[in-house]
């Protein structure tokens, strides 16, 4: 219903108002910002399940307000309420109340705290914002609004450097990205007849196959360019160094930007091209190949990572990994289950990663803000709700039958089956080879993500009980090890956040009520949602409510069973993971110290996440330090010197040329005047 | 007859104005003693009022000895005060000399202290030895040998 | 200037060139190695040529040879005596001649018909105001003759500035000669306007009245606006009897110029009180427990 789309605008304008009035009422509310900002995001999930309720009827309504209006760029506010936004809008909220909820515990005594809902106010305005965007200008807008709050965010304790150091990688890198999905805009608005950059226009048939003969180098061009713009954001290879550093910002922040919303608008953004995506089979490849490579570098580096949210960290580059996997999966005639896929893979993960980070928080705000996992062990006891709501998070993660994790990780498998097999057809591209390889490297990247989320949770809650020491705990530094050298903010301390406010009152018992019910929510809906929506198809039948995502009449939708291999699969390796992890880590032995030894240059370079951000620092930053230190000492002695040298005029000609000729003899000034005025009038006389 | 003062006059008497004037300029700026600077000021008034007498002559009314009278009253006025201020500025350093009085020059400019070099060697002025030396009363002196003009050598 | 001829050109270029040479040798400073009495005596022989050819620019037509001869004299004298003055290395000498300079003037005064000028200039000038000089010198001259009456200073710039200053008049001046300034002619015959010898003024001689009664009688003169002003601008006036000059003047005074005199004589009695005021050091008394502290006159703070 029109009077319903046209009320989406509530969705991202009521968060907004709610993190506004945090921002200029903070000085009276204090700590009690957390009510406007939970309300306002509150309100926009109710809003969004009307929305949700209410698909079908419209896809798109535009706003009648007019964004920009230059010559030939005609580029009005439009929203739309299809399918996949309202999906996504449903998600985003639920995730974002619950974090808000939680951070209103976690944060409690923060000297920042209406700056902190303020600014996940505005975070939860761009980002729906993001989702109910039609067109891709206004997108990119919100693109870099949540950029630019995932910076504050990150930063938010801008006093520790590690983390004002990470803040800046992080809008750094995705400024990288940003030039891509820049030049793909502009590409847009060149090849386009129209000019009009809304989704419905430019990916609609007509358009592309106007492209097709007219800028076939568009066609390849621009989908590759939407990707390295995703590839920023959803932190893919070459661009994810910046979401491990990102641990430096207050775990809700991890929570809700880094599991759940921020990292997935990438894979949105590729979701919604899928019918320009679809042109461009080799595009396709290359996302799910770049997909493929990093998951399995995510997972390798997390197998040794000894801090519990840098574990979570590369899990949810790997987890995002899959979703590429999926999207590039989406070849002519598997297209929109491929990305269906990937898209409820990007669903569950939300909602069990959440979980997994509010749950790291929670012990860490047990511990007294320490996260390195070999500080203690065994907390089972002390903190139970905690302990089974991290197990669930964990067991969906893994991807064990029941849970969320096992319904969506199957189907990503099964599409990128049937898209090898699609590929090998006759009218395929040939490349069904390369699709079953990335299917296998997904089967091995499964068992190592069961590998480690079993290794993160055994080392936490079993094994004897040890608690790190509360004195120490605030100025602990447990750095012996070499990752200490990396100053990039990429080492793993054990203290990797700060808690100044006292925690002693909550030094080893478990969180207050308002972290509890949401991780216990959270929990639920990992062990439920997946079952839900996924055998239902309730999902996707919502989402194929979407423009982008209708099948079309060229395509014959494949018929499949149950891909029952891939089920297997998918369960033996996570169950050869966990109970790998089991025989490791369920009590303490020297066979992990061991096989490291045995192992020492595979696990070194583990260790040090591959030496990717020395790489970085060496190929980019340091060129780019020169540069700047080079433009320093122009300006300083170029620039200035040039400026200084024009000042220096006035001082010479006065101090010294003219300075003399006030001599103090009255004599002396008396005879310059009369030699003037002699000379006046003989000048007046003699030339007039 | 000496009512007659035809323009030609006029310009010679202006020549004479001229001329004072400028002599009086050449003295205010070229002398150091304060009171040779008055003297050559007032002589530079003196021209312009033979200017003024002049053109008042000319045209035939008394404007301009009127105006040279109250020339005269300020030429009065302006001694006086000068004078007293010349007294003072002597009092403050026993001298007369106008170089002493330089501190308006700007701040950072050295002061200019001329040579001594460049001044006229003093000539030798008859001291008390070349005084006629008189005998006690009543005893004639001896004549001079000599012609009268040799006596001062 | 097309009304300068050749030769008046030549000349004036003589004139300033020689009396600039002149004059700069006669200046008090070093001449390097050259004796001063040398310096001194070619200083003169230039002064006198300059002087000489500054007096042919003077055109003396339709003159009195006695008017002619009197006039060369004052005005030579007044120049000479004014070079003298400036050139002096004594000041009391300066002075001197400067008294010298009044009286030429006041010599020129009486030429040209300002009778009570030159009486006034001789009386104010050389008896008041040089007299005062005099005493100065007295006062604060140093014994023997002081370094800085013998050092002139930059006598080549002042030199230079002056008679610049002067080429630029007498350029000027010889520039305006063929043009009259009122062309009504070249020789006037102008007398200065004498007061109108009235009835009253008659009764005022032989009566005896005071000068209240004569204002009221004059009242009823005509104002002095009706008073034939000058065959100038009233040619056909009859030349008026010998009246008074000094009368005559000071009618001109107290009727058309009365805020002028007004002016004057306010000035003066504002600078006498300012030059007493300045003049009297005073020691500054501290009222400190009845000890009064005596400083220095020389040293009393200018009030």
């Amino acid at each position: 219903m029109d009077a319903l789309v046209r009320n989406a605008w509530l969705v991202p304008f009521l968060p907004l108002l709610g993190g506004l009035i945090a921002a200029v009422g903070g000085k009276w509310f204090k700590q009690q910002s957390h009510l406007p900002v939970v309300l306002g995001i509150g309100l926009a999930f109710c809003v969004s399940l009307v929305l949700v309720a209410s698909v079908g009827q419209t896809k798109v309504a535009p706003v009648p307000i007019e964004w920009l209006t230059i010559s030939g760029l005609v580029v009005p506010i439009q929203f739309q309420a299809d399918g996949l936004t309202t999906m996504m809008l449903a998600m985003v909220t639920f995730v974002a109340t619950l974090v808000a909820i939680y951070a209103s515990g976690y944060m409690a005594g923060d000297p920042g705290y209406p700056r902190f809902f303020a600014v996940v106010g505005l975070f939860v305005f761009s980002m729906t914002g993001l989702v109910l965007s039609a067109n891709y200008l206004l997108t990119y807008l919100f693109w870099e609004g949540v950029g630019v709050c995932s910076y504050l965010l990150v930063g938010f304790w801008h006093s520790k450097p590690e983390a004002a150091a990470a803040a800046k990688k992080a809008f750094l890198v995705n400024r990288v990205g940003d030039v891509g999905f820049a030049i793909a805009i502009f590409w847009m608005w060149v090849t386009s007849p129209t000019h009009d950059l809304s989704y419905a226009s430019f990916l609609g048939e007509g358009n592309l196959e106007h492209l097709k003969v007219a800028a076939p180098a568009a066609l390849i061009g621009i989908p590759l360019l939407l990707f390295w713009a995703a590839t920023a954001k959803s932190a893919q290879v070459p661009l994810y160094v910046w979401l491990p550093d990102a641990m430096e910002g207050p775990t809700p922040v991890s929570a809700l930007i880094h599991a759940a919303t921020m990292v997935t608008a990438g894979v949105y953004l590729v979701a919604r091209s899928t019918p320009l995506m679809v042109m461009a089979p080799g595009v396709q490849l290359t996302v799910s190949a770049i997909g493929c490579i990093t998951a399995l570098l995510a997972a390798s580096i997390a197998l040794t990572q000894t801090d519990l949210k840098r574990v979570m960290a590369y899990s949810t580059v790997s987890q995002l990994g899959y979703m590429f996997m999926a999207l590039g999966a989406g070849v002519k005639g598997v297209t929109e289950f491929a990305v269906i896929a990937g898209m409820f893979h990007l669903f569950t993960h939300a909602f069990f990663k959440a979980l997994l980070f509010l749950s790291s928080g929670s012990v860490m705000h047990a511990m007294g803000g320490v996260i390195d996992m070999r500080e203690f062990s065994g907390l089972r006891h002390r903190l139970p709700v905690t302990h089974w709501t991290f197990a669930t998070g964990a067991l969906a993660l893994c991807g064990v039958p029941i849970f969320a994790g096992f319904w969506s990780k199957d189907e990503v498998l099964s599409s990128l089956m049937l898209a090898g097999k699609t590929a090998n057809a006759s009218e395929g591209s040939g490349w069904g080879w390369a699709y079953y390889l990335i299917y296998g490297v997904a089967i091995l990247t499964a068992f190592m993500t069961a590998f480690y989320t079993g290794r993160a949770y055994f080392m936490t809650f079993w094994g004897p009980e040890r608690l790190p020491d509360p004195t120490s705990a605030a100025t602990h530094h447990g750095s012996t090890e070499p990752e200490a050298v990396h100053h990039s903010g990429g080492d793993a301390h054990g203290h990797s956040a700060d808690h100044g406010h006292g925690h002693d009152s909550h030094f080893g018992h478990e969180s207050p009520p308002s972290m509890t019910i949401p991780l216990r929510i959270l929990a639920v809906c990992a062990l439920l949602v997946g079952l839900i929506f996924g055998p239902s198809h309730l999902f996707e039948h919502h989402l194929k409510q979407t423009a982008q995502l209708e099948p079309t009449a060229t395509e014959h939708a494949i018929e499949h069973s149950p891909d029952y291999v891939t089920m297997v699969g998918g369960t033996l390796a996570a169950l050869l993971g966990i109970g790998l992890s089991y025989s490791l880590y369920f009590r303490p032995s020297p066979v992990p110290g061991r096989l490291a030894g045995q192992f020492r240059p595979l696990y070194l370079g583990s260790l040090h996440k591959f030496y990717v951000d020395e790489f970085y620092t060496w190929l980019l930053v340091r060129p780019t330090q020169v540069l700047g230190l080079t433009a320093n000492f122009l300006d300083k002695y170029l620039v200035d010197g040039l400026v200084q040298g024009i000042s220096w005029i006035p001082r010479l000609v006065g101090r010294h040329l003219l300075g003399p000729i006030q001599n103090g003899l009255i004599q002396y000034y008396a005879a310059v005047t009369a030699l003037s005025v002699g000379a006046l009038l003989l000048a007046l006389f003699l030339l007039v | 007859m000496p009512n007659d003062f035809s323009f030609e006059m006029l310009t010679n008497y202006l020549l004479v104005g001229a001329t004072l004037m400028a002599l009086g300029m050449l003295g205010f700026l070229s002398r150091r003693n304060l009171i040779v600077m008055f003297l050559s000021a007032e002589m530079m008034l003196q021209g312009v009022a033979l200017t003024l007498v002049g053109f008042g002559r000319y045209h035939g009314n008394w404007t301009g000895q009127v105006f040279t009278i109250v020339i005269l009253t300020v030429a009065a006025c302006e001694a006086s005060i000068a004078l007293a201020l010349i007294l003072i500025l002597f009092n403050r350093r026993s001298s007369l000399d106008v170089s002493l009085w330089q501190e308006i020059r700007e701040p950072g400019q050295p002061a200019i202290v001329e040579p001594e070099s460049q001044a006229e060697p003093e000539l030798a002025v008859a001291g008390p030895e070349s005084y006629p030396h008189l005998l006690t009363a009543g005893i004639e002196p001896p004549h001079p040998t000599g012609a009268w003009s040799n006596r001062r050598d | 200037m097309d009304t300068l001829s050749r030769f008046d050109l030549i000349n004036l270029v003589f004139t300033i060139v020689t009396g600039c040479c002149g004059v700069y040798l006669l200046l008090p400073h070093s001449h390097g190695r050259a004796k001063p009495i040398l310096a001194h005596r070619i200083g003169y022989v230039f002064s006198s040529l300059s002087l000489i050819s500054l007096f042919l620019f003077c055109r003396t037509t339709n003159v009195e040879f006695v008017t002619k001869a009197f006039f060369y004299i004052f005005a030579v004298a007044s120049v000479a005596c004014a070079i003298l003055t400036i050139t002096s290395r004594d000041p009391i000498h300066s002075a001197l001649w400067f008294a010298a300079v009044v009286l030429a003037t006041s010599g020129l005064f009486l030429l040209s018909g300002a009778q009570f000028l030159a009486a006034g200039t001789v009386i104010v000038y050389a008896g008041a105001i040089i007299v005062t000089f005099l005493f100065v010198i007295m006062l604060a001259q140093k014994e023997g003759r002081a370094i800085y009456d013998r050092m002139a200073r930059a006598p080549f710039l002042a030199t230079l500035a002056s008679f610049l200053l002067l080429f630029g008049l007498l350029l000027a001046l010889l520039g305006m000669r063929g043009q009259p300034v009122m062309g009504s002619g070249e020789s006037k015959n102008i007398t200065y306007p004498h007061r109108v010898v009235s009835a009253a003024e008659r009764l005022r001689t032989r009566n005896q009245l005071s000068s209240k009664q004569i204002l009221v009688l004059t009242r009823s003169l005509p104002a002095s606006s009706e008073l034939p002003e000058s065959r100038l601008q009233n040619p056909d006036a009859a030349p008026l009897a010998s009246g008074n000059h000094v009368a005559s003047l000071g009618w001109t005074l107290y009727t058309e110029h009365l805020v002028t005199i007004e002016l004057a004589g306010a000035l003066l009695f504002a600078a006498l009180i300012g030059a007493l005021a300045i003049a009297t050091p005073r020691a500054p008394v501290r009222p400190t427990m009845g000890i009064v502290v005596n400083a220095q006159p020389a040293e009393a703070k200018v009030s």
